[in-house]
């Protein structure tokens, strides 16, 4: 496996003249590569640049190529760790890729599905709750609406009691009819709330508002 | 609340007149204890000076007046059945919790005196403890009930009272501790809490009354004596304004309206509109 050039460079190589042509961009190349960009090609490169250059030097003296034959393995076993490294580096990288991949198309489906069953998923953080819009027994006003709601059903109770009052003085003749008019321009709401009335006209529709947004949604 | 729906009317030159009260409404004997060893007086006729001034007709604005009762306790002791049964007469054996506050208005004639109280009824629930609080304000009777059968109910009336008193001035307020659902328990059963209750209402300076929203028994004869020591503290106050003052006021305010029903009756003959802004 030393000595395999890598394949895509194997075109435009014209077989004995490797050595000069590769140098820029050929085998020579990858020894200047960034060792994280090493791909296994690479290290093929490397291994046949190196066992070239060890023959050239065991064809010069026969102390030298002894000592170059014990290194020779050393650097075999050297580039046998690297590409394993580099292997192992590839897959994992194309794992997680794979990963990737699968999550982003799993994100896409359940946002083509629609909001509901994201919802469920969603941790809103601590004293939050999340709502569920179809449930009939979900929570609907909020504690101020409740109170204003009731401050204007009270009002509204306590004119509904003034009027009876009125008409039972009326049947009964307590009040002469040509006062009529006169009645009728009593105006003056009553309060029966703890705090005093705010805007007259805001309150009229509190309840109008929060029911009909309530009777909007079924529809 | 009728007070000023009453003044209102006066201003628009209406004579004020309330229509009858029902009979059982009408009060002329001072209404008695329940027992004697846990009321707020022991005395059963009216005080001497409000008998006098209601036959004389210094009353002042009392005739006027809504006093405000709030009704306080635990969930689901019958607080709701309680004042129904006593307003409309009616008990529904379905629970229904009540939602913040509700309130009824009960008119009476007390020694010849129209005379209201405006019963506001309180959410027993926690949720609703916030809502509910706010209402507590200016109460002149506080009403705490328990659950003859359910003995916790009657501890917790501690606080009940606590709270509401905290919105009003001390001692301002009647305090009363009444148990419901008295139909629920045998008649040893219910002397045994009684005593407890009778004790504790010593404790928190009110009277105690044992009542059934059910079969309706104490329930009219509670609220009517309700009525009346509310009533009598009403006319004693407004004495204590300064009866010569209260006199003029009352006497006043009814010259004013006869010449004004006169004065609206004439404009209406000679055909010409009283300005409506």
């Amino acid at each position: 496996m030393e000595k395999k050039p890598s394949p895509g460079k194997e075109e435009g190589e014209g077989g004995e003249e490797e050595e000069e042509e590769e140098e820029e961009s050929g085998p020579e190349g990858a020894l200047g590569k960034s060792p994280f960009q090493l791909t296994a090609e690479d290290v093929y490169d490397i291994s046949y640049v190196v066992g070239r250059d060890l023959m050239a030097i065991t064809g010069d003296s026969r102390d030298v190529a002894t000592r170059v034959t014990q290194l020779q393995f050393k650097i075999v076993r050297i580039l046998e760790m690297l590409e394993a490294l580099v292997n192992d580096c590839n897959v994992t990288v194309e794992e997680l890729r794979m990963e990737r991949d699968s999550l982003r198309k799993e994100v896409e489906g359940l946002r083509s599905e629609g909001q509901p069953p994201n919802t469920e998923e969603v941790n809103p953080g601590t004293n939050k709750i999340v709502v569920d819009l179809t449930d009939p027994n979900r929570p609907r006003f909020t504690m101020q609406e409740l109170r204003d709601v009731l401050h204007e059903r009270n009002k509204l109770k306590s004119q509904l009691l003034v009027a009876q009052e009125e008409l039972q003085c009326y049947k009964s003749g307590l009040i002469p009819l040509n006062n009529s008019q006169l009645a009728r321009r009593d105006p003056q709401a009553l309060v029966t709330s703890p705090s005093s009335s705010k805007g007259g006209k805001q309150e009229k529709t509190i309840i109008r508002k929060l029911f009909s947004f309530r009777s909007g949604k079924r529809t | 609340m009728l007070k000023r729906m009453v003044l209102v009317r006066m201003e628009s030159n209406l004579m004020v007149l309330a229509p009858p009260v029902g009979r059982d409404r009408i009060i002329s004997d001072f209404p008695k204890w329940y027992t004697p060893e846990a009321c707020l007086q022991l005395k059963d006729h009216f005080h001497r000076q409000v008998r006098a001034a209601c036959q004389e007709q210094r009353t002042g604005t009392v005739g006027l007046k809504v006093s405000k009762v709030v009704v306080l306790g635990d969930l689901y002791v019958g607080k709701t059945s309680l004042i129904n049964r006593f307003c409309k007469d009616v008990f529904d054996r379905d629970y229904k919790a009540t939602i913040g506050v509700d309130f009824e208005i009960e008119r009476f004639q007390i020694a010849g005196v129209p005379y209201s109280l405006q019963i506001w009824d309180t959410a027993g629930q926690e949720k609703f403890k916030c809502i509910a609080s706010a209402y507590y304000r200016g109460a002149q009777v506080i009403i705490t009930a328990f659950d003859l059968a359910d003995i916790q109910t009657l501890g917790h009336t501690r606080q009940w009272l606590a709270d509401a008193q905290r919105e009003n001035e001390s001692g301002s307020s009647f305090v009363f501790l009444v148990g419901t659902k008295k139909d629920l328990l045998s008649g040893p059963a219910c002397e045994r809490t009684e005593m407890d209750a009778v004790h504790l209402a010593n404790e928190m300076q009110a009277e105690y009354w044992s009542v059934s929203a059910k079969t309706g028994e104490n329930v009219k004869a509670f609220f009517t004596r309700v009525a009346a020591l509310a009533f009598e503290q009403s006319v004693l106050q407004e004495l204590e304004k300064g009866s010569c003052h209260a006199q003029i006021r009352a006497g006043a305010s009814i010259s004013i309206r006869r010449e004004e029903s006169s004065v609206a009756s004439q404009e209406g003959a000679s055909g010409s509109s009283p300005g409506c802004c």
